[in-house]
């Protein structure tokens, strides 16, 4: 859990103990009447003054929350015991319990809610009584949800099985680690029950039909004070003021507890900010690459300061050419795709480097410029084309996107185009299937589909973020085969992103490392696979499973998060060959024969 | 077509169990409800009207003869008689649905002409100045109750600067402009709260569609703003949208009581409240039912609604 903002908390908590603590204050009995100063002004004996019938004023609003919170927090207390229950059991013992759990939920959601209080109180009478378990089953469906579907996306974890083969007993599972998991949610739904209580409870009593008179109420006092409200609208407005204020601080509290529960969403927001901090670095790029970056790197600001991802990394494609970009997930080879792009998502950075494409440097162009290289000069296809495909546009029209974003073009070339392109990356049938949805086609068809996307301007750089990951093998190598025909036909570079060394070997030119944010070896593909120059290379192709069938080596240890790297050489904990002076100072990416580039200090004693 | 079909099924097997429900919920009440009807303050009723009542109620006849006699009435629309006057309920019901309908549907294009384009806008331009005051001033509304905001709408554009009439209701047909003066002030009422939800939903959803990957590639592709807004993020909002709103304007079927009794607006809900306090298990039996039988009819139309709008319902 996240940390809870204080502030909802304390309003909630104040107001709470305001209620708790109303006997002790001496106000005027909230129910004495004094006729003879009926809808007087405020004294000092009676600071709000008094109403229709000349109770205090200030004594009756205190009392009232006094009962808006009882009842609102019972009625959720029961609510959530009830509902908790009914979710456990409905999720861990399934069958019938299961399902007479849920439809009856769906029975209560049948009902709007105010209705369903209104059939109640014809039923039962109105009175606290009635509205406590009235409102309870109106806000059960909340709680059973949570708890259901916490049981569910729990029960099939490991532990939970392997709990069960220990023998734990069924209850002991379902209370031992099932509710903390969900104690969260639930007290999200705890706090949403009580505020819409809070709603309820005063909506019934202004009509008469929550709280019976002459106990104090905030929504009795509303009703009441209407009748007065030409000459004393103040009558009005206090109690109205307590309620909206007791609710907002109650909604507020929901928010912050979901914001604690549930960290998705408050993420901070800075674009562009130290573009320019760090000068690019003076070189001009090579006449001729398709692509090359120059130390690019990348931050996301946290609470802490900033982390950097992806620090100093280097490298040049030319055209017709494949460099494969390997390394672990984390390693920062995507981030690099997508900063190529200018597509970093929104808490990262470019914090200093550069990137040329066609000699331009693509980091220090404005959205509108780079909005005309993207899709055009150089293109992107992603790793799960399912999630990376519009779900309710056909195929066709999606690939005539990218047509018409960079070209006039009438809608029925446009639509022939795309048929066309889907052809062309071997899709049978593509006049039936250009009317697809997303959905409607298989892994290996929506991976051409997004590739027919990627070329349909004739790319002169093309960045594939493991598009081959999501796909089974057989698929892959056809997928594998389409790119490496495509490249031979246009002349465009190809960036591959991966972490597959097989796969490495098959379509790229050259290969470049990366470890914990940084290239660590470069270099062309066969000379790297038949003589590593850093020892995670070497790791790393010894980690592949063999084909003989030999055990293959795990590398010890996990790649640092970029919050915590350790000094000098960021592979050198996990390394066979570290010495004392690996863990100090900063390595550089050095060239230490012709064509061949590594960030170890040990380089030559690795053979 | 089969999606259709089940759906249509599964709301007419809620409409039988709600009807079940209140039918089980008024007999199985603590009490004999002839006699709680004929107490008058506290003195015991005459036996011999109780047992009249108890043969017009049909409550001297065994449960299951009840309960068939009571569905195949429904099955003819046929809701029985007031207790108060001895009017048909169904004619009562069709009488004032109209205008509760009318004040819903009001409050519903008020409220999506504002939170609509208020949500989009901040979703844009998040954790802008236009944010920061939008998302204030919903929280704000959202924490006030509806009959608060009717009750002040009031007291102070009626009774303080006298621009609308305090409340009532004259047909369309007899006086057009006085009908949409009175039509206003409640109508807006309900829009400030459904607008308030709107906003938050259109903003949240905006700002989900934004992160997706779809998002991306069609930002990859070079696509301008305005169109991925428009093509894109837009189309797969609305659906979390529509949801939303129609599940709000159920609610509302029910919830519009308090803004009709604050506004003396003679629909639905009012007529509810009056055989509540009057105890007319007919009219009370008739209203529910009703108002449940549109808020299952409304879900299916967004089931259906969501299909049309997600190519990816249609097989499910």
């Amino acid at each position: 859990m996240q940390r809870l903002r204080p502030g909802p908390v304390v309003a909630v908590g104040t107001i709470a103990f305001l209620a708790l603590l109303v006997p002790l204050f001496g106000l005027d009995n909230p129910l004495h009447m004094d006729i003879a100063h009926r809808l007087a002004q405020p004294t000092l004996a009676h600071p709000l003054g008094q109403d229709a019938y000349g109770r205090d004023v200030l004594a009756r609003l205190l009392w009232g929350a006094r009962v808006s919170l009882a009842v609102a927090s019972s009625s959720s207390a029961l609510a959530c015991l009830v509902g908790t229950a009914l979710g456990l059991a409905g999720g861990f013992l399934r069958g019938p319990v299961e399902f007479l759990a849920l439809r009856g939920m769906d029975v209560v959601l049948c009902f709007p809610p105010l209705l369903l209080a209104l059939l109640v109180v014809t039923l039962l009478g109105p009175g606290a009584p009635t509205l406590i378990p009235l409102l309870a089953v109106l806000y059960l469906p909340g709680f059973v949800r949570v708890v259901y579907a916490g049981v569910l996306s729990v029960r099939t974890q490991d532990y939970v099985e392997a709990m069960r083969s220990l023998g734990a007993g069924r209850l002991r599972i379902m209370l031992g680690t099932i509710l903390p998991n969900v104690g969260g949610p639930v007290l999200v739904q705890f706090s949403i029950a009580a505020a819409s209580a809070v709603v309820l409870e005063s909506g019934l009593s202004f009509l008469g039909l929550g709280v019976v008179p002459p106990a104090p109420s905030w929504g009795l006092m509303i009703g009441e004070a209407r009748a007065t409200m030409m000459q004393a609208p103040l009558l009005l407005l206090w109690p109205c003021l307590a309620l909206s204020v007791t609710i907002l601080a109650l909604n507020a509290l929901c928010d912050a507890l979901r914001d604690a529960v549930d960290p998705h969403g408050i993420t901070r927001r800075r674009r562009h900010g130290g573009l320019l901090d760090r000068l690019a670095p003076g070189l001009l790029p090579a006449p001729g690459a398709a692509l090359e970056l120059a130390g690019l790197t990348i931050a996301i600001d946290t609470p802490s300061g900033p982390i950097h991802p992806v620090r100093d990394v280097s490298l040049r494609v030319m055209p017709h050419e494949t460099l494969a970009l390997v390394g672990e997930s984390g390693s920062g080879k995507s981030l690099t795709g997508l900063a190529t792009m200018g597509l970093l998502p929104p808490i990262a950075r470019v914090a200093g480097g550069a990137a040329w494409i066609e000699g331009r440097d693509v980091l220090r162009l404005d959205e509108a410029a780079l909005r005309r290289l993207r899709g055009a000069t150089v293109a992107m296809i992603f790793q799960d084309p399912l999630s990376s495909l519009n779900p309710v546009q056909r195929i066709a029209t999606q690939i005539g996107e990218a047509v018409q974003a960079h070209a006039r073009s009438p809608a029925k070339a446009t639509w022939r185009r795309a048929v066309e392109l889907l052809r062309h990356v071997g899709i049978p049938d593509p006049e039936r299937r250009a009317h697809n949805f997303p959905h409607e086609m298989s892994g290996g068809m929506r991976q051409r589909a997004m590739i027919a996307m990627a070329i349909a301007n004739q790319p002169r750089l093309l960045i594939a973020d493991e598009p081959t990951t999501a796909l089974d093998v057989t698929i892959q190598a056809q997928v594998l085969e389409l790119l490496a025909a495509l490249r031979r036909e246009s002349g465009m570079a190809l960036i591959f992103i991966t972490h597959s060394l097989p796969v490495v070997a098959e379509i790229a030119d050259r290969v470049a490392v990366m470890y914990a944010g940084e290239i660590v070896e470069q270099g062309r593909v066969a000379e790297v696979f038949a003589r590593p120059l850093h020892p995670y290379t070497a790791a790393l192709l010894a980690s592949v499973p063999r084909e003989d069938g030999s055990l293959a080596e795990a590398i010890p240890g996990t790649v640092p998060p970029p919050y915590a790297l350790p000094p000098g050489c960021a592979f050198a904990p996990r390394c066979r060959f570290a010495r004392a002076d690996c863990s100090s100072g900063t390595l550089a990416l050095t060239e230490v024969m012709a064509e061949r580039l590594t960030r170890c200090r040990r380089w030559s004693d690795l053979a | 077509m089969l999606f259709v079909l089940k759906r249509i099924g599964v709301s007419v097997l809620l409409v039988w169990v709600v009807a079940t429900i209140v039918f089980l919920a008024i007999r199985m009440v603590p009490g004999d409800p002839a006699t709680i009807l004929l107490s008058q303050g506290g003195v015991a009723p005459d036996p011999a009207a109780v047992a009249q009542l108890r043969i017009q109620l049909g409550l001297n006849q065994p449960l299951g003869m009840q309960y068939v006699a009571d569905m195949h009435r429904l099955l003819v629309g046929d809701l029985g008689q007031s207790l108060q006057d001895q009017t048909p309920v169904a004619g009562e019901i069709l009488r004032r649905l109209p205008r509760t309908l009318e004040l819903i549907g009001a409050a519903a294009v008020l409220a999506v002409l504002l939170g609509l384009p208020a949500g989009l806008l901040a979703a844009i331009r998040r954790g802008g100045a236009f944010d920061r005051i939008a998302s204030w001033l919903a929280a704000v509304a959202l924490a006030v109750p509806i009959f608060v905001v009717g009750t002040l709408m009031v007291a102070i554009f009626a009774q303080g600067l006298h621009w609308a009439p305090a409340g009532g209701y004259v047909s369309f047909a007899r006086h057009p402009l006085r009908h949409l003066e009175l039509l206003a002030m409640p109508a807006a009422t309900i829009a400030i709260g459904l607008a308030a939800i709107l906003f938050r939903m259109t903003r949240a959803a905006v700002l989900d569609v934004s992160m997706r990957d779809y998002i991306r590639t069609a930002r990859a592709k070079g696509v301008a703003p305005r169109r991925i807004l428009a093509r894109h993020v837009l189309r797969n909002a609305l659906m979390p949208i529509v949801t939303v709103l129609a599940l709000n304007l159920g609610s509302l079927l029910g919830g519009t009581v308090l803004v009709e009794y604050v506004f003396n607006w003679p629909g639905l809900s009012g007529l509810l409240v009056d055989a509540v306090n009057a105890r007319d298990y007919p009219e009370v039996q008739g209203v529910v039912l009703v108002i449940s039988v549109l808020f299952v009819a409304l879900n299916l139309v967004v089931d259906l609604l969501y299909a049309l709008l997600d190519p990816r319902v249609r097989h499910g």
